[in-house]
């Protein structure tokens, strides 16, 4: 697996990367050298979430040991947003006339898993989901599909930038706070809205165990908009035996009574959040999962990263992840060790 | 061994018609959609041909079944009338008689709409109503506005994989009955004509100017469509016990990616031959019972040699009639699988082949020529259907009688 994010993840021990921080109220990604993976000619006309979506991809399966790629399976809210603003502004400062092809091309939302076909000469099955907080949710559904179905393989992300033009289009229908909020204090003060984030992460999934696992995923469920008795039944089912919960907590007063419900339903077991971390995005579930696995593989908690918290639990066998998004798409993941 | 999955219902809206009845009816008549936009703010307006739905939006809200409000795009009235019919054609009074899932596909969104006050958006100075469009943008929108009209509150996707987007849909329904984890899916797409997507292509130089046509010699591209189309799938056990009216099979599909160009297929066209010979073996159908393909056939230069290659790669000197619906609807891209599979069911149902309009010219890369004449009284048990898409994104589907 590998990530891209707002914290140094892509590279390096993130067991001592400190935390960044900003006030802004956007979590930009730390970006790598793309040169190692994508040739200078290509590099050139690529725009960021291009870039981020295929060099996660490429650093995932460089890391996993997997020679072959089987199908290729993403989720994306939002695709590429530069690419989107740019060719709307074009065609109206241009008045539709010799315009450049290029950022509708690479608008398109299955743009990147083209591209990473391309590039690994993926011809197996190939998906690009597009359903906010149920974009990389679908495509982790898809992929168990896959290889229930007998995939030897799966290489399954998700991607997602925020621009300063969509971060502005946002915060008018109240998506961000008001308040610039320290992504270290982003749970302290509970108000409407939270901070932007986005990132890419990838994971080499298998159907059976490899020398290469990072952790199992045991459970999956997805709920579109549940009663909050559906969703409290969900999480008690799935909790057992889980000694670690991870949440996406944001900080949104309007939407943290589904998070509350975890303090009441499983007292007692440890929560991390992680959403200062990333920030909010569509596909930040994807990043929650990351660091799940991470945990459970490394047997350790980046601790650095959680300065709020009095007890940081050691580590963790088996971990409980619920995000949602905007209280719309609900997920809960269980994580295990292998 | 997997359940097997059948087509109960059936609803849609194109250029050609509000409803499957009237599509038909003008398939028969070989009455082509296509003409000039009266609703896209665009220099192209006498310029380039496209299939537009002969509706405005006040119009669209009452085949949607729904009040005139804020927030609803054209793609989500038109997704919407389409869910109507296909909810209706299946008996399904209310979606929560049984679980039932949803899988959407979109390219753009609401897009249509958003492009209209994207600068006011934009500007801080400005305000109004406007900004109930904002959450438009995205493709999921207009998936969960038809899920919450119509009531969905199982699963729910939306899939852009461009001009494959609704057959992909179709498939991963279908995948989710066969694995057990819902007995009855709604699966298809909706799109809605926007200058953005209009501009995309001819930047592209990928529309023609006249009408398009398929697999002609002098063809130079497409002209854009807009429509949605739904179809109920339903698990074996499920239609049985329910007792629903089984339209048609869904045997084979199909996914692969040809890995080769970011926008072109390759010339020989191997994602094409992939996605139909796997599509095909699934079904357990061999080439001889192949009656009929409804080609991905956009009309420009490079699909129809990639297409036609891998059609007589396949089927050698045997390939079965086959034809582009394309002069008729349009190429209306996320929603192009879901209306050409339910054009493949009714050739089964109706025993007739539809005529790839303007055709005149035998290309010279190829030795075939598709169908171009109304076929009636034909026997129709096998449907191949394509969609190709941007990205490499190939998907085959065959469509098959129901035979007990």
């Amino acid at each position: 697996m590998a990530a891209i994010s707002p914290q140094t993840t892509f590279q390096g021990d993130i067991f001592s990367a400190p935390l960044v921080h900003t006030d802004k109220n956007l979590l930009a990604c730390v970006e790598p050298d793309y040169k190692p993976f994508i040739p200078a000619n290509s590099l050139r006309r690529m725009t960021r979430v291009l870039k981020i979506g295929l060099t996660t991809a490429l650093q995932c399966i460089n890391g996993s040991g997997v020679e072959t790629i089987g199908p290729i399976v993403t989720g994306t809210g939002k695709g590429s947003l530069q690419d989107t603003e740019k060719f709307i502004r074009e065609i109206e400062q241009y008045k539709e006339t010799a315009l450049n092809p290029t950022p509708f091309i690479q608008s398109t939302y299955n743009s990147v898993n083209g591209l990473i076909a391309l590039q690994v000469k993926g011809t197996a099955y190939n998906n690009t989901f597009v359903h906010r907080g149920f974009s990389f949710e679908n495509a982790l559904l898809d992929s168990m599909m896959l290889l229930a179905e007998g995939a030897p393989n799966t290489l399954t992300g998700a991607f997602e930038e925020i621009t300063a033009e969509h971060f502005y289009i946002k915060s008018r229908i109240g998506f961000w706070k008001d308040a610039p909020t320290d992504n270290r204090a982003l749970y302290e003060t509970l108000t409407p809205g939270s901070i932007a984030g986005e990132g890419a992460t990838f994971f080499l999934l298998t159907g059976t165990p490899a020398p290469n696992s990072k952790a199992a995923l045991t459970g999956f469920k997805m709920l579109y908009k549940p009663a909050e008795a559906k969703l409290a039944a969900a999480l008690a089912e799935m909790a057992a035996g889980a000694d670690l919960v991870l949440t996406g907590r944001n900080g949104d007063s309007r939407y943290e009574h589904y998070y509350q419900q975890l303090d009441t339903l499983l007292p007692g077991i440890p929560q991390l959040p992680f959403k200062h971390l990333c920030g909010e995005h569509d596909t930040a579930g994807a990043f929650g999962m990351w660091l799940g696995a991470q945990i459970l593989h490394a047997q350790q908690v980046p601790a650095q990263w959680f300065p709020m918290l009095k007890d940081i639990p050691a580590t963790a066998g088996k971990i409980l992840l619920y995000n949602h998004f905007y209280g719309e798409q609900h997920a809960i993941m269980v994580l295990e060790r292998v | 061994m997997a359940e097997r999955v059948f087509i109960t219902g059936m609803g849609m809206i194109t250029a050609i018609g509000d409803n499957v009845a009237e599509n038909l009816e003008r398939l028969r008549q070989q009455r082509s959609g296509l003409g000039f936009t009266s609703y896209i703010d665009t220099i192209y307006k006498q310029v380039l041909p496209v299939a537009e739905v002969k509706h405005n939006n006040d119009a669209l809200f009452a085949l949607a079944g729904i009040t005139p409000r804020e927030g609803y795009t054209r793609t989500t009235l038109l997704g919407l009338a389409a869910m109507r019919e296909a909810l209706r054609q299946a008996g399904i009074a209310d979606i929560q008689s049984a679980p039932t899932g949803f899988i959407n596909a979109s390219t753009v969104g609401g897009m249509c709409d958003t492009e209209k006050v994207y600068f006011d958006i934009i500007n801080p100075e400005k305000n109004g109503t406007f900004l109930q469009y904002i959450d438009t943008l995205d493709c999921a929108d207009c998936t969960q506005r038809i899920a919450d009209i119509v009531g969905f509150s199982e699963h729910i996707a939306t899939i852009s994989t461009a001009c494959s987007s609704s057959a992909n849909a179709l498939m991963f329904g279908a995948r989710m009955i066969k694995q057990g984890f819902l007995p009855r899916m709604v699966c298809g797409g909706t799109e809605a004509l926007t200058r953005f997507t209009l501009n995309g292509f001819n930047s592209l130089k990928n529309i023609d100017k006249q009408f398009c046509r398929p697999f002609d010699q002098q063809r130079t591209g497409l002209n854009l469509g807009e429509g949605a189309a739904y179809l109920v799938l339903e698990s074996e056990s499920f239609a049985r016990a329910n007792n629903s009216r089984i339209l048609a099979e869904f045997t084979g599909y199909c996914n692969a990616n040809e890995a080769f160009h970011p926008t072109s297929p390759s010339p020989d066209g191997d994602g094409a031959y992939e996605a139909m010979k796997s599509a095909l073996a699934m079904s357990g159908r061999t080439l001889g019972e192949v009656d009929y393909i409804n080609v991905h056939g956009t009309a420009t230069l490079n699909n129809d040699v990639s297409e036609g290659k891998a059609l007589e790669r396949l089927f050698g000197s045997g390939v079965p009639r086959f034809s582009s619906t394309k002069p008729f609807t349009g190429h209306t891209l996320a929603a192009a699988g879901a209306i050409e599979a339910i054009y493949a069911v009714l050739a089964i149902q109706q025993g007739i082949i539809f005529p790839n309009l303007n055709f005149k010219e035998k290309m010279e890369e190829l030795n075939i020529t598709p169908v171009t004449e109304l076929m009636e009284g034909v026997s129709v048990n096998n449907v191949i259907s394509n969609s190709f898409g941007f990205g490499g994104n190939n998907a085959s589907l065959v469509i098959s009688k129901y035979e007990g």
